[in-house]
Formats: C-alpha cells, structure tokens, sequence
C-alpha cells in the first residue's frame, strides 16, 4: 500500500498527513507537483493519492483555485484515470477545495466544477474543533464512523450548491460529513457548530464511487489522543478520531 | 478588447456582510478587479477570465453584461477604487500572472497587471468617504472614489489603468561625497542624507556628527574621498537597529555596557553555574539555541516591527512575522520554524487619538484600523506559511497611541548534527559562492524612498513600507530545510533583513574574511534602482547562502525546481575587506574591521526620574461580584478568543496545549507543541511584560516580567532546568538620562532573576525610540512616549505528557494559592479601573518564589496537582473566575482572612510568584509533606455547581459562572 501525498506552492500539512498514513501501515512519499508533472507516470506505483491541507498560491484567485489550475492543465487526465480504478483520493482543507474546484467532487456530469467553496459567513478565519457525523454515506473513508471529533482551519469552507445539484447530492448520498451541535443533532447552519455557514451543514462531499473524498475538516490534526482539546481529562484511548478515516483507507486494501 | 477582468460573488460574501454589518448599509458590494498593462482581444479574455475565477460562485463582468448584473443587485451611486501604489507587493497579481504563464504557456507575453479592490456602494459621499478610509492605507494604496456612471463609462472605454513603477531613467556613475565641509554640512548629511546632483536629499542616515567625523577620518588616512554607497552601508552597519550601541555604550560606571554585564553576564554567570549541555548557540546568531533532546535542537527568537506597523499596519505585522521566521531559517544550518508567537500592545481600538505627524496633516491611523490590520497581518503570514501560532497576547494602554509594539517570536527545531557535523556552526569559506535567493529587490524599505507615478502627488513622499509574500518565503523555506541543508550543500546561510545585502553579506563574511559583490547581478523587480539602494534595500523573503562551488549549480537547479529564483552575486575572500562592484566598477572597498567596529562608541550618563504619582479616584461598585465583572469585562482581561480562533495553531499536528483551555475555553498563560512525532517530549511557551509597572519601579517591573514568564512554564509542567528566555527591551527617549536610568534598573533585574531562576537569555533585542512627535488636533505640539516595555519570552521542554497541566479543578478538589499575597495593588488592574490609594507595587522575592516552583514542580510529578493556573492580572478574583470559566464548575471561596489584608486586596492585588491550584481531596497530606515550610493557603473548593460563591463569617455572596464568562468573552469595542 502506497500513499503520494502532494505538497508545493504552499501546500503545508504533508508531513502529518504522510505520518499518519504511515502510522496505519502505509508505505508512502511526499512527491512536489512539478516532479509529478515531469513524471505522472509515477502514479502508477500509488494507490492512495492525498492533497493535504494548506495554502497553495496563498488562496490568491480563490482558495484551491490556483492550484486547481495547474493540475488541470498538466495532470487531469492521469488524475481521472486514477479515480476511476480501485484506488482512493483524499483532499483535506486546501486539499478538499482543490478537488471541489477540479470537479473530481461530486462528479455528476463530468464536466465543470459544479460546487464552489466560498467564504466562512462569518467573514473571517476559523481555527476550532468540531463534530461531524456520517448520513448514510457509503465511501470506504467514511465506513464504520458515525460521528467524529476534528479540528477545521480555514477561510473559505462554505459549500456552494446550486439546489438542483444538491437535490441530486443528497438523492446519490454524496454528502460525506456534516456539522452537528452539542446535542448531536444538524447544526442547521448555526455557528460555531457549523464553524463556516455551509448549507445543509455539508463538511464533506464524495463522488459517485466513495472512493474520492473532500472533506474540510482535518483527520490528521486528531490522531493521536493528545491532539483532542482537554485530552487530560481522557487519557484512555492512544487515538483521537482522525484516526478512522487512515485506518478505513488501510482496511479498503487489506 | 479590454485591459480588465473584473469578477464579483454571486452570493454575499463575508467581507461583504461584515462591511455591511459595520456600516449599517446594506447596499454594498465587492469587486475583485484585475487591471491589465495591455488590451485583451476576446479569445485571450475569456481563456484567463475562466483560469481566475469560479463559475458556480461568480459572475465575469463584461462591457455587455456589467449594467444589468450590478442594477440587479441595487442603484449603485459610488464606486471606492483601492488599487496598490506602484512598487507595493501585489500578491494576488503575482499569483494572477503565475496562472497565466502555467497555463496559457507563451501565448501571452510580456504584460504588467496590478489587483483593485473595487467597492460599489448606495449611500451618501461622507459615508462612502468613511468606508474607504476604513478600507485603505493611503501609505501603500490609492483611493479613488467616483460616481457609478463614471465606473460604467471606464468599463466601456477601457479606462481602467495601472501604474508601473516610473524611476527616472539614470546612467549610474561614480558618486562621490566630499566629507571636508562644515559640521553645520557634515551634519546636515546625517540628518537629511547624502545631496543629489540636483541638490535634492535622499532621507536620512541617522548618523550623528561624531560618526560622520570618524568616517572622514578613516577616508582621511586612506587618502580618497568616500562613495555614496559607502556612506550608506555605514549608516546602515552603524544603526542602532543593527549595532545596538545604546546596549553596549559604556553607561555611568558600567564600562562594558548593560548588555555584556547584566543580559550576556547572566547567561555567563549561569552556564558556570550550571555545567550542562542546555545552551547551545547565543547571542551570536539570528536566533538562540538550546538543546531539545539528544539529536535536536530548537531555537528561539523575538523580533520587534513597532515603527512599519504605526505606518502600515498589516504590512508591518505580516513582514515581522515572516521576518522572524527567517531568523529561524537562519539559525545555524537552517532551523525549521514550528511555531510563532506574537505579543501587541496597542491603543484602546475604541478611541480617537487624532494625532498628526505634520500640524493639519499626514494623520495618524486610527487606533482600530491599527489593531485590526496588526492582527490579520500576522495571521495572513502565519496561517500562509504553515507555521502554528499558538501563544500570544494583546495588552492595551493610551500610551500605545503614538507607535503600537508588535512583537513576533518564532521557534525553530534542527537536528544537532548534520551528516555528523554540528548543525549549530557554520562558516562561510573564502572562495564560496556568496546567492541570493527568494524574492527580488525594489525600493522596499529605503529610508524615505520616493516612488513617482503618474497619479501621485508629488509633494506626498512615499516611504516605501513592504508587504510580505508569505508563498514566496514558503516556497524557499521548503527547498532550503528539505531538499539541501541535510545534504550538507551550503557552508552558511544568514537571513536578508534590515539593512538588506549589505547586513547579511557583511555579517557572514565575517566568518571567511571579506566579500565581493557584483550588484548588476541582483534581480530586480523594476529597473532603474541605485546601486545604493540595491544593496541597502529591505525587499522581504530573502535569504543569502554561502555555496561551495562545486554545488552551486546543483544548489541553484533545485530552487529553479521549486520556481524560486537563486541567483550568483559575488563570493567570499579571505582578505578582510568589503568589495562591491557595479558593472566592474569598483563603488565601495572598506576594511572589515572599520564596517564593524568602526564607530564611535557612546558614553551615557543616567539620572533618577521624577515620578509623578497620578491620584487614582476611588469608583464605588456595589458588590464583590460587580467587581468581579468589572475586571472580567477589561480589555486587558478579557478573552482574546477571537485572535486565537483566527491563528491556525493546529497545522503541523503539534498543538498539545492550546491557546484556548478548558469546555468554557479560557484564554491560557502558556501553550505547548509536541514537535516530534518519536518522542512525547513537548516544548512550552509563555512570555510576560508589564509596562503598567514600569514608572513605578523599573527594577520590580522586569523582575515581575521574568517571574511571570519563567512561573507560566514551570505551572505549564516544564522542566526547571530546562527553561529559557528572551529580553525584548522597547523604550522610549533613549537619550534622556531619566529613561537611560529606567533602563539601566530593569537590566540589572535581568540579571538578578535569571541567575537566581538559573534561567538563561538566549536571545534578544531592543527598539530604543518609541516615541511620537507631532501634533494633536487642535495644532498643538505632543510627545507621546511608550512606557518602558520589556517583554521577556519563555521556552521550555516538558519531558512527559503526564507533567502537562490543565486548568480545569474537578467537583470535589480543593482549592489553593501557592505563595504569599501582600498589599500589592499599585499600578493593578483594579488600581486602573477601581483605584486604590495606599498600597505597593508587586516585588519579586526570589527565594520564596523558587521555593514554591520547585515544590510544585516535585507535587506535579507526584500527581499530587490536579489542576494548575499562575495567578497574574486581576490577582486571585480573576484566577478563581477563570478556572471557574473554564471548568463550568462552582467554586466556593473562603474569605476569612487571617492575614492583615482587605478581601480586595486578597482578591485583587498581583503579588507575584504565586499559582493557583486544585488538588483531589486524598492528597492533601501528600501536599502538605511536600509543602512543608512553604507559603500556601487553602481558600476553598471545587462544589461543581453553576455558581462561584465568596464566604466570610457573616454572609455567602453568589456569581453565576455564566455570567462571568459572558463578561470575560465580551467583545473589545473597536475590534
């Protein structure tokens, strides 16, 4: 089992995201997208492709926007291939908005992209944890969790969805994650619970096959129990609930 | 055709909302505006239109559609046009061109491009005026406010412009300034720079009269006249920023100055005592080294960027925090930065000061615009560099009005060895390849620099202040630590930043000898620059690396690989002299020794100040708890949650202890990382200062500074023997006797505290002239001068998570205060906002403090604490509310004093050195085995219910917790 995990222009959270791949049985690289242009034939070796979270091109343009670009013009078409076969993509933070704004996520007419990641409503950063829960959704990251416990970062985590299109989401079960508040229930946009305003409190989206994954929020930022705020007053458990998500993709190939 | 693409959200925006919100207008609207130096034909504008904006989420404005899109969102009547003056860092437009030139390939050449911020508004022209005050800096950006007709009319006839950068074409020749004039000349010279031909100044040197002598001595007994450009490198070499002369001038009977006696002598001092391996590299290089564990190291450093923040606010905060991130890539072989730390002490963001530079004009920013930019310009760099911020701290004071200080602090790990040298040593060789890579240099920075443009007006100069490009500095980050200091490929490397080439080339030649420098070599981001300025230029995200020749095309392909620039200027020697060429003509060739030890040391006398004692009226509140919520609801109390929401701490997955502690999310003292994945040792971080201390008794205030700092980390759960500091001294008037003696006093308590704590400096700096003159509104001359602020930073190594503390008590704990409280409310909080008359200011007792640490230090590996929080602002009434706060559990509080204080002065006063703690019930004997013969009291305990409750003999007075923590999160008004 081989993970890529992509970094460059800005691109930051590669060495937690690689070690906690690394952690569940992986063997993996962290490969810079210009040596991934020169050689795409390299995908071939990998059979989980990551984008870490970050902040490639500084969001300049929009976030993942930039980024999206690049790939776009230069590894599109290995890009598709990949999801197509029996293998897993993950996006996290600027990982997620950079698939968003390829269309790899959700997918439903393989053509543009069809959902945007906009600004927080809040209008600014948020750096806070949250808890998100599994509705139905049958991607191999997602299997066997209801709800995790994960922290977000970001500026522009808002999903975009034109109503036909999210008719369509929800009709499919591409939703991956949502927001819910204290009481375990959808936040219903309400804040901090839903930390960026997201309609239908969406934090996660998936393509058709489950294999493809965007999620906002950031698995690798709770691996380990330490990592989950107030950790001291539970220290039973060696892992937080990002956790989940790294082993789902090992037990997908095991 | 078309010279613009202009985009806008189909949806309302958050900055659009908050823009809404904050003006109570619903009618606005943002524009992101891309304005191009050549026409597009249609092909070209709908390609590049489509690669920078989003379908589902925007709308392209073309001359078709632009009247019906806007008129569907309202009758606009003005339009805000904020572009960036010519030569300002544009990011986005950096960014804009990286796409075009990724993805449309060559078809597209040679262009200019320059992002606008364009705002579409329904209301009144003094409204829109306000707004756009609000919105731009006329320092780094023009404002333009027009009728919306007028916007539609430049839509259609292509009349949307950007300016470039115009420098008056020159042939560089020779200049050469004759020093053989008048002291009345010579010092003019100083003052106002070096005269053009066209007898014009260039801006000032800040070199006195007695420097300008020493310099045409030396010229004198070399028998030429001096170049301008070494006139200019010697100003910059010999400027208080670089030298530090006030630090090492001999001062009254102190020949060796206070930096070598008390800051250097206490580390000295305490490396003898203590014969360990904890220090590893001082004072000597761009940050401070200390040992980690067996294989690393971490590095810490703390710089200040007080007078580019008064000027541009988020430029300055987001160039000190990049800025001192390099220091950590410039630590030894090249440290990796792993966390930032930030401290700001500003103006009450909720009132106008209204001073002026110039009577009538050139206004000071506004006191929130300050605040506001301050705090995003470090979350930008922050956030878009990958690094966490977890620690930090805003204090406010009137006093903060004339300049802000913005501290920022980076930590930085290296593995100890390299290929099996020690990674700390470096030492660029004679014969290496001196490159300069990362961004390019423009006027960035330039004392006074005067930009020309055709919308400018010529009378209002321009000093040119930077913005960071956080990528940029990323992007050469990553090739640096990843892919060439572990090969060992460079022999030194050394940050670019005040003072340009000509600091960090001089300085690393230090270490091989001499230097030569090409300047014509240097990338430019426009022509027409001044070898001068070329090599004294402050353009950012710069490093300057020493490469053996062999390796130097390797080293240069791997930055290319990465698209960052590395570029060959020249190469050390072994003759100790500075050479610089431009196009082979030799403009500047000084000894080594003069250009760095050349200038006239300065001998400083100092005085006792008169203190002016101010009568505080005493304000009567009600009650205890009325008290309570007073101090809660305080500025410098209250929650900074909204700063620490907005600063990724997370990134990296080190995050241990976090800025927000507890269910309730206190605002914590201290944080910690755990920066390595392999071993469970984490680093914690703290820092204190106390200017509300300091006319009092400069001496109490630093030792009150280096107790807090050293206390937050020893209640965090480090290692007493593994703790270190660094000095921040800004000051004001550093030429008045009074302040010098203010100065004098706080520097020996450094001395004294960190050799009693056994606590090293490791490396500091000071900003000596804090202080504003201009003018209020009514015309009227001010001074306004900062009070003395030392800002001492803490590090420390936590060796288990279990040593980690919380500052959450659980139902049933007792409650107790470490250390003594005395009548300590001088200068307080509640002295502030309550008044109090007689009383004394808070005093450091050494002994007794390192008595408590210890003993709390041995109880926490016991497992004898459960919960822990160092007691500071606000004493122990704001202590008790935040454990309180943060646990969502009662607390009951015994008010039966036996000391001879007041219940005010019990709750309220900040003696030092003290901590507040919770136990379970069942270890109260193993405490007090452990506390035996110190001072400790117990005042009460944990019940776990919704109230805090104060109790004396006669009656119980009741709090509701979540009314504390509704006023302890209120919203500091301004922000």
């Amino acid at each position: 089992m081989n993970v890529l995990v992509l970094s460059g222009y800005g691109i930051n959270c590669e060495n937690e995201t690689l070690h906690a791949f690394k952690v569940v049985g992986f063997k993996g690289k962290i490969v810079h997208i210009n040596d991934l242009i020169q050689n795409p034939k390299q995908l071939n070796d990998y059979q989980v492709f990551a984008i870490p979270g970050g902040f490639s091109y500084g969001d300049d343009t929009g976030s993942g926007n930039a980024m999206a670009k690049k790939i776009l013009t230069n590894l599109y078409d290995q890009l598709i291939d990949f999801s197509l076969k029996d293998k897993l993509i993950i996006g996290i933070c600027n990982g997620c908005q950079i698939l968003i704004n390829l269309g790899l996520v959700p997918s439903l007419n393989k053509k543009d992209p069809e959902v945007a990641m906009i600004e927080n409503k809040s209008g600014s950063y948020e750096c806070r944890w949250v808890d998100v829960k599994v509705n139905n959704n049958k991607s191999p990251w997602l299997k066997n969790i209801s709800i995790l416990n994960l922290p977000v970062a970001h500026q522009e985590g808002q999903f975009m969805i034109p109503i036909n299109l999210l008719k369509s989401i929800k009709a499919n079960n591409l939703i991956g994650l949502q927001y819910i508040n204290n009481h375990k229930k959808l936040a219903k946009g309400q804040f901090p619970f839903n930390p960026n305003g997201s309609k239908d409190d969406i934090a996660a989206l998936t393509n058709q096959n489950g294999n493809v994954l965007a999620m906002m929020p950031h698995p690798e930022r709770a691996f380990y129990h330490y990592h989950v705020p107030n950790w001291q007053n539970n220290t039973s458990k060696k892992f937080g609930d990002g956790y989940k998500i790294f082993m789902n993709a090992k037990k997908f190939f095991a | 055709m078309t010279n613009t693409i202009q985009i806008l959200s189909i949806e309302k925006t958050g900055k659009e909302s908050s823009l809404q919100k904050e003006h109570n207008n619903n009618s606005i609207k943002i524009i992101d505006g891309y304005f191009f130096s050549r026409n597009l034909d249609y092909q070209k504008f709908t390609k590049i239109s489509k690669l920078i904006s989003n379908d589902v989420s925007q709308t392209i404005l073309t001359k078709k559609n632009v009247n019906k899109v806007l008129s569907s969102y309202c009758n606009f009547n003005w339009v805000v046009e904020i572009k960036f003056l010519p030569g300002v860092t544009d990011n986005i437009a950096t960014t804009v061109k990286e796409i075009i030139k990724d993805n449309l390939k060559s078809s597209f050449k040679s262009f200019e491009l320059g992002s606008t911020k364009i705002i579409l508004i329904k209301g009144r022209k003094e409204d829109i005026t306000k707004i756009s005050k609000n919105e731009a800096n006329p320092l780094i950006q023009t404002i333009k406010i027009y009728p919306f007709k007028q916007y539609l009319n430049k839509f259609k006839k292509n009349q949307f412009k950007i300016e470039k950068v115009k420098l008056p074409k020159k042939k560089y020749s020779k200049k050469e300034v004759n020093l053989d004039i008048s002291d009345y000349h010579l010092s003019l010279i100083g003052k106002l720079g070096i005269e053009e031909n066209d007898k014009s100044r260039r801006g000032t040197l800040g070199l006195d009269l007695e420097s300008l002598k020493t310099i045409r001595n030396y010229f004198s007994t070399i028998k030429r006249k001096p170049t301008d450009v070494e006139i200019e490198t010697l100003a910059q070499t010999w400027s208080e920023h670089c030298k530090h002369k006030i630090f090492s001038a001999k001062i009254d009977d102190i020949q060796e100055g206070i930096f070598k006696k008390y800051i250097k002598g206490a580390t000295e001092k305490i490396i003898q005592l203590r014969k360990d391996n904890f220090c590893v590299s001082l004072f000597t290089d761009n940050a401070g080294g200390i040992e980690f564990n067996k294989d690393w190291i971490i590095c810490h450093k703390v710089e200040t960027h007080n007078t580019p923040s008064a000027l541009d606010p988020f430029g300055g905060a987001i160039t000190g925090i990049v800025g001192v991130n390099r220091d950590c890539l410039g630590f030894g072989k090249g440290a990796k930065p792993i966390a930032n730390t930030y401290a700001y002490y500003l103006a009450n963001p909720n009132k106008k000061y209204q001073l002026y530079r110039k009577k009538n004009k050139d206004p000071m920013l506004p006191a929130n615009f300050i605040a506001k930019g301050i705090i995003s310009g470090v979350r930008v760099g922050g956030n878009c560099s990958g690094i966490p911020t977890p620690q930090g701290n805003v204090y406010f004071d009137d006093r903060f009005a004339g300049k802000p200080l913005v501290f920022c602090g980076t930590v930085g790990i290296i593995p100890k060895k390299i290929k099996g040298k020690l990674s700390h040593k470096k030492k660029a060789n004679p014969g290496d390849i001196i490159l300069m890579t990362g961004g390019r240099v423009g006027k960035d920075g330039i004392h006074g620099a005067t930009f020309s443009s055709e919308e400018l007006d010529p009378n209002s100069p321009v000093s040119a202040v930077q913005i960071g490009d956080p990528i940029t500095q990323k992007k050469m980050s990553d090739v640096i630590i990843r892919e060439l200091r572990d090969e060992n490929l460079y022999s030194s490397i050394t940050d670019n930043g005040a003072g340009g080439l000509s600091s960090s080339i001089g300085e690393m030649a230090k270490e091989s000898g001499g230097f030569i420098v090409n300047l014509e070599k240097v990338p430019l981001k426009y022509n027409g620059l001044y070898p001068w300025e070329i090599w004294v230029s402050e353009s950012q995200e710069r490093m300057t690396l020493a490469v053996p020749p062999a390796n130097v095309k390797k080293v240069i392909k791997r930055f290319n690989a990465r698209g960052v620039e590395a570029t060959i200027i020249g190469k050390f020697i072994k003759k100790e002299k500075a050479i610089v060429k431009y196009n082979k003509t030799e403009i500047l060739n000084l000894d080594m020794e003069f250009l760095h030890e050349g200038y006239p040391k300065l001998n400083l006398k100092t005085s006792f100040p008169k203190i002016k004692k101010e009568k505080k009226k005493i304000i009567k509140y009600s009650s205890l708890i009325d008290k309570l919520h007073k101090l809660l609801s305080s500025p410098n109390i209250v929650s900074k949650e909204f700063i620490a929401t907005q600063y990724d701490h997370e990134v990296q997955a080190t995050s241990i202890i976090k800025p927000l502690q507890g269910e309730g999310r206190v605002f914590g003292n201290a944080t910690a990382i755990k920066p390595l994945f392999d071993d469970e040792k984490s680093i914690a971080l703290s820092q204190a200062a106390y200017p509300q201390y300091a006319e009092t008794n400069p001496y109490d205030m630093a030792g009150c500074s280096i107790d807090t700092a050293y206390k937050n980390l020893i209640v965090s759960g480090a290692n007493s023997k593994k703790i270190a500091i660094l000095d921040n001294f800004c000051w004001c008037s550093s030429d008045e006797p009074d302040r010098l003696y203010q100065l004098k006093e706080a520097a020996k308590a450094c001395y004294d505290y960190a050799v009693a704590y056994q606590t090293p400096f490791i490396s500091g700096k000071d900003s000596m002239f804090n202080d504003f003159k201009g003018f209020d509104k009514t015309g009227k001359s001010v001074k306004i001068s900062i009070p003395p602020t030392l800002l001492i930073s803490s590090i420390g190594v936590v060796d288990k998570i279990s040593h980690l503390t919380k500052i959450t008590p659980d139902d049933g704990d007792i409650l107790l205060v470490l250390g003594n409280t005395l009548n300590e409310l001088q200068d307080s909080v509640y002295y502030k906002i309550i008044g109090y008359e007689k009383s004394k200011n808070p005093v450091v007792n050494s002994k007794d403090a390192l008595r408590t640490y210890r003993n709390f230090e041995k109880a926490n590996k016991l497992e004898i604490i459960n919960s822990a929080i160092g007691i500071d602002l606000g004493g122990i009434g704001i202590a008790v509310a935040k454990m309180a706060i943060a646990s969502k559990k009662g607390l009951t509080i015994d008010l039966k004093l036996k000391n001879k204080i007041s219940v005010d002065q019990f709750l309220f006063s900040e003696s030092q050195s003290r901590i507040l703690v919770s136990i379970k019930k069942n270890k109260l004997t193993n405490f007090k085995k452990v506390f035996k013969g110190s001072d400790y009291t117990i005042i009460g305990k944990c019940t776990g219910s919704d109230v805090v409750e104060f109790k004396d003999n006669k009656k119980i007075i009741r709090g509701k917790i979540s009314d504390f923590a509704k006023s302890y999160k209120q919203n500091i008004k301004g922000l």
